[in-house]
């Protein structure tokens, strides 16, 4: 496949494609099945592209050892993509930010010595030989795998890369790199200040653009937000004449925080609004390529998270954590069609006189379907009537937007104008059917025909003829539009969703409807008889209780445990689980011991808890350091030596993209009161990830376990999800087969509900979930086990639909 | 640490538009990084005087702010294009040849943004 590009867009083998493409992360979303399942989904939503970071770190956990295997076959997410007929956007980094752990630099890298990540400190560039060295290694493991398929059309290098003074030499040996290691597509990089960053280095220069960064912020009364991307062919323009707009991260979600609002709170505030503006926006500006970043929401299982987000990242991405199509899905399917309908990969802009409070327009010419298209976009958080300069009216809702076809010749009539937007078309040399969203407010207007209404039901049709050709209209309420599905030179009407395949995905029984050219419209009946009553959580309260840290008990054997320094924190001593257990002996003389850790800590001492802290704050994207001074006494020093243990989790390291990805994780500082030097013993892992099945009587830390089964059907699709809606605990860690699927911190109220990944799931089922509990009224075992008799758990289903094939 | 690369938030400020007042500074700004909000006003500083954000005026879209009035709860928008001049009264500061000038200010995103420039007077 011979990829090239010229200013207006990428050509494949010759021929202009657009490139409407969405985000995904293979291991976000694990396993050939579950990457299948979301591309078939995506590709039925007319996404044509997926874009993929991969990820080293996820490969790379021990320095020279590489795993592809089992959920991490690369090779896998790349056939199911071609499978499935989508071509591959290809980001492997080195850097890839996407909130994972590290911004995907492999932990062991960022406490070598002479290695710099990312060759910058803070936003000054430090080139580290030792750095480019690993790239190669890294570029030696992954290009290969990538270079095996055809469909791969672009490869980008580094990620939102800046510094101070802008050395071009890092980026330049990336791109020699790929180049020399068989990357024969165009290679670009995502510029995330619009400022024409790299635009020398690279064949096509893209951006990335985020005008909801805010979750405090009201897009809709601070519209300026779209300055930039309302300005944006400019800066493509300025940055490199010949190669085609390309935005390679287009908004089109947001990610929650451990602070932040939850999901629901910004999903609330897009809507499918934002990702209708940003992406007819973006049309209007001539861009021929863009990405939604995401297309598909993932969970950050096992350590994937950096210490920013939870386990969710659900991203208020089109496909959701759960692989549902939510609302913004169907808005980029119905955008996604129309480009399907009309080619769109060569227009300019034309020059438009209109002005009127916080509406935007934009027309381009059509050099390839020989028409003008009207963009246009209301603000104002009232309908608005627009009078246009060539005597038409328009009457736009808020925060609306639409494209409007002007001098549009069709086969049957010509349109003159149309506020009634295209939904889809099919078409052969004499025939065309041209599905229209009704909308009783619009019109369109046909050339020596008058204006049709679009106020209309759903199949209302109206046809027009001229030289032997036929052009009909059909009218689509927007409510059937979202369940209607483009497959090839078909239309699919009133399904759930449809897969490429053919298959029909139905939550409950429903008539369908088809249409082709050939056979015009057909209907058949769809009984859901695989589906049992599903929307009835399963309770669990049949559950065995263990306690499970006996690393905190007095006498503990920790005698092969690995001695450390002086240097205590994760990255000294090489510990980069999320659990690091420390311990070490103290005498009774000591009068104070203060320590700083990252994140949550509890330090013991012979086996009694005398603090429990979460010192997780970020501020200004910026980490606050905390230093805690415990006052030691006789009460607690009660031996003549004394058993220290500290349990440090770690949330996962910075991602980068602001701060260093290398700041101190564990335990960062450690000093006694005198001063008298301690070595302690350090091991990773919490007892049942290690499979250290030694218990004690403490309460501190506490595993429940719990068996549940699922039926595993191909004719059925669900999502299945843990509910700790009524879970009083502070926090718990969640295992689901022995894979670490969720982080429970009960303070941030952001996260209740843990997808129990399809992957990872078997038709019987075992979930643990360890409770790392601090309140003090629960002081002994007894008291524990009397205590869980109130807790709820609950395996609920999101969603389940039975598939017709 | 700043998000923005220093080479790009020194565009923001409007070459050669230092001008010495009675007993002050002004000079202009234009915001050229994109669309957002000044949340704070933490100090201006002209070669060795620093203005707190009570002795800096902040004039941009027909207003006059008063730095201390900029605060998080209370941002100030800067669209893309925008233009502002920054006043500081009460002390002098600018002198003959080359000035350095230090302003820093807060975003709600971005945190800290510091621009470090030097400018002869117009």
């Amino acid at each position: 496949m011979e990829v090239t590009f010229d200013r207006h867009s990428l050509l494949i083998d010759g021929k202009r494609i657009f490139i409407k493409s969405g985000a995904f992360h293979y291991f976000r979303t694990p396993g050939y099945e579950m990457a299948l399942d979301r591309f078939a989904k995506m590709k039925a939503g007319g996404y044509n592209t997926v874009d993929i970071y991969f990820n080293w770190n996820y490969h790379s956990q021990k320095q020279g050892e590489y795993d592809f295997t089992g959920v991490k076959d690369v090779r896998k997410v790349l056939q199911a993509a071609k499978k499935i007929g989508l071509f591959v956007i290809a980001r492997p980094g080195p850097f890839i930010n996407g909130e994972v752990n590290a911004g995907g630099l492999p932990f062991w890298l960022l406490k070598m010595e002479d290695v710099i990540p990312r060759n910058r400190i803070g936003t000054e560039y430090h080139y580290s030989e030792k750095y480019m060295q690993y790239i190669e290694e890294w570029y030696d493991q992954i290009i290969p795998i990538i270079r095996d398929f055809d469909n791969v059309i672009l490869f980008q290098i580094e990620n939102e890369y800046a510094t101070d003074t802008m050395e071009e030499d890092y980026m330049r040996q990336l791109y020699k790199m790929a180049r020399d290691k068989g990357i024969t597509c165009p290679i670009f990089h995502n510029d995330a200040y619009f400022a024409g960053l790299w635009a020398d280095v690279v064949d096509i220069y893209a951006l990335d653009l985020y005008p909801y960064i805010n979750p405090n912020q009201n897009w809709k009364q601070d519209n300026f937000c779209f300055d930039t991307l309302d300005n944006v062919e400019e800066i493509f323009r300025g940055a490199k004449e010949n190669s085609p707009p390309f935005i390679a991260e287009m908004q089109a979600g947001w990610f929650d925080k451990w602070d932040g609002s939850g999901y629901k709170h910004i999903r609330d505030a897009l809507e499918d609004k934002h990702i209708n503006i940003m992406t007819k926006t973006a049309l209007s500006q001539g861009v021929t390529l863009f990405n939604h970043y995401m297309a598909v929401g993932g969970t950050s299982w096992d350590d994937l998270a950096c210490d920013e987000v939870y386990t969710s990242y659900e991203f208020t991405a089109p496909i959701d954590e759960f692989g549902i199509p939510q609302s913004n899905f169907f808005k980029a399917k119905e955008i996604n069609y129309f480009l399907d309908s009309f080619d769109f990969t060569n227009t300019d802009p034309v020059p438009f006189e209109f002005s009127q409070e916080n509406i935007y327009t934009k027309l381009r010419h059509d050099n390839i379907n020989n028409c003008d298209w009207l963009f246009i976009r209301n603000m104002n958080p009232n309908k608005v009537e627009i009078e246009l300069p060539f005597g038409k009216d328009i009457s736009l809702n808020p925060y609306d937007m639409k494209i409007c076809p002007i001098n549009l010749k069709l086969k049957g009539c010509d349109i003159e104008f149309s506020d009634v937007e295209i939904f889809a078309r099919l078409f052969d040399e004499n025939e065309e059917v041209i599905f229209m969203i009704a909308d009783k407010n619009a019109q369109i207007h046909i050339k020596n025909h008058g204006i049709l209404s679009g106020d209309r039901n759903d199949y209302d049709n109206i046809t027009f003829r001229q030289d032997n050709k036929k052009t009909q209209f059909v009218f689509l309420t927007k409510k059937l539009a979202d369940r209607s599905w483009l497959l090839k030179d078909k239309l699919i009407f009133n399904a759930d969703y449809v897969l490429p395949n053919g298959a029909i995905a139905l939550e409950k029984n429903t008539e369908i409807a088809y249409f082709d050219l050939k056979h015009k419209f057909a209907k058949k009946y769809y009984v859901t008889d695989k589906i049992k009553n599903y929307d009835k959580p399963q309770i669990v309260d049949d559950f065995k209780i263990d306690f499970c840290s006996p690393e905190i008990d007095l006498h503990y054997d920790y005698s092969n445990w690995r001695k450390i320094g002086a240097k205590t924190d994760s990255l000294s001593c090489g510990l980069y689980d999320e659990f690091v257990w420390y311990k070490a002996q103290i005498p009774d003389n000591l009068e104070e011991i203060t320590l700083s850790a990252r994140h949550l800590f509890a330090v013991y001492i012979n086996g009694k808890e005398v603090l429990n802290r979460n010192s997780y704050k970020i501020e200004k994207l910026q980490e606050v350091p905390e230093t805690i001074s415990i006052p030691l006494d006789q009460h607690i020093l009660s031996q003549d030596i004394n058993e220290l243990t500290i349990l440090v989790q770690n949330l996962g390291f910075d991602k980068g993209f602001s701060g260093d990805t290398n700041c101190p994780r564990g335990l960062v500082t450690f000093e006694t009161k005198p001063d008298i030097p301690v070595e302690f013993s350090v091991c990773e892992k919490l007892s049942i990830e290690r499979g250290d099945n030694s218990e004690s009587d403490n309460p501190y830390l506490t595993k429940i376990t719990l068996n549940f089964d699922v039926e595993l059907n191909s004719d059925i699709f669900f999502a299945k999800y843990l509910s700790l809606e009524n879970f009083w605990y502070r926090r718990a860690t969640i295992f689901l087969n022995g894979v670490k699927i969720g982080r429970y911190i009960k303070r941030t109220h952001v996260q209740e509900k843990f997808y129990l990944i399809n992957e990872f799931l078997k038709p019987h089922n075992t979930l643990e979930i360890v409770i790392w509990e601090k309140d003090r009224n629960i002081r002994s075992a007894w008291g524990f086990k009397s205590d869980m008799k109130n807790v709820i758990i609950q395996i609920c289903t999101q969603k389940m639909y039975q598939l017709f094939k | 640490m700043v998000v923005v690369p220093e080479f790009l938030i020194r565009r923001v400020y409007k070459k050669g538009s230092l001008k010495k007042l009675d007993n002050g500074a002004s000079f202009e700004l234009k915001n050229v990084l994109g669309p957002g909000f000044i949340s704070g006003f933490n100090y201006v500083k002209i070669n060795d005087t620093v203005f707190e954000a009570n002795e800096v005026k902040f004039i941009t879209a027909g207003q006059e702010l008063l730095g201390q009035d900029v605060s998080e709860a209370n941002p100030v928008a800067f669209r893309l294009g925008q233009e502002g001049t920054l006043v500081m009264t009460g002390k002098p500061c600018v002198i003959d040849g080359t000035n350095k000038i230090t302003v820093e200010v807060m975003n709600p995103e971005a945190g800290k943004v510091q621009l470090n420039v030097e400018d002869s007077m117009a």
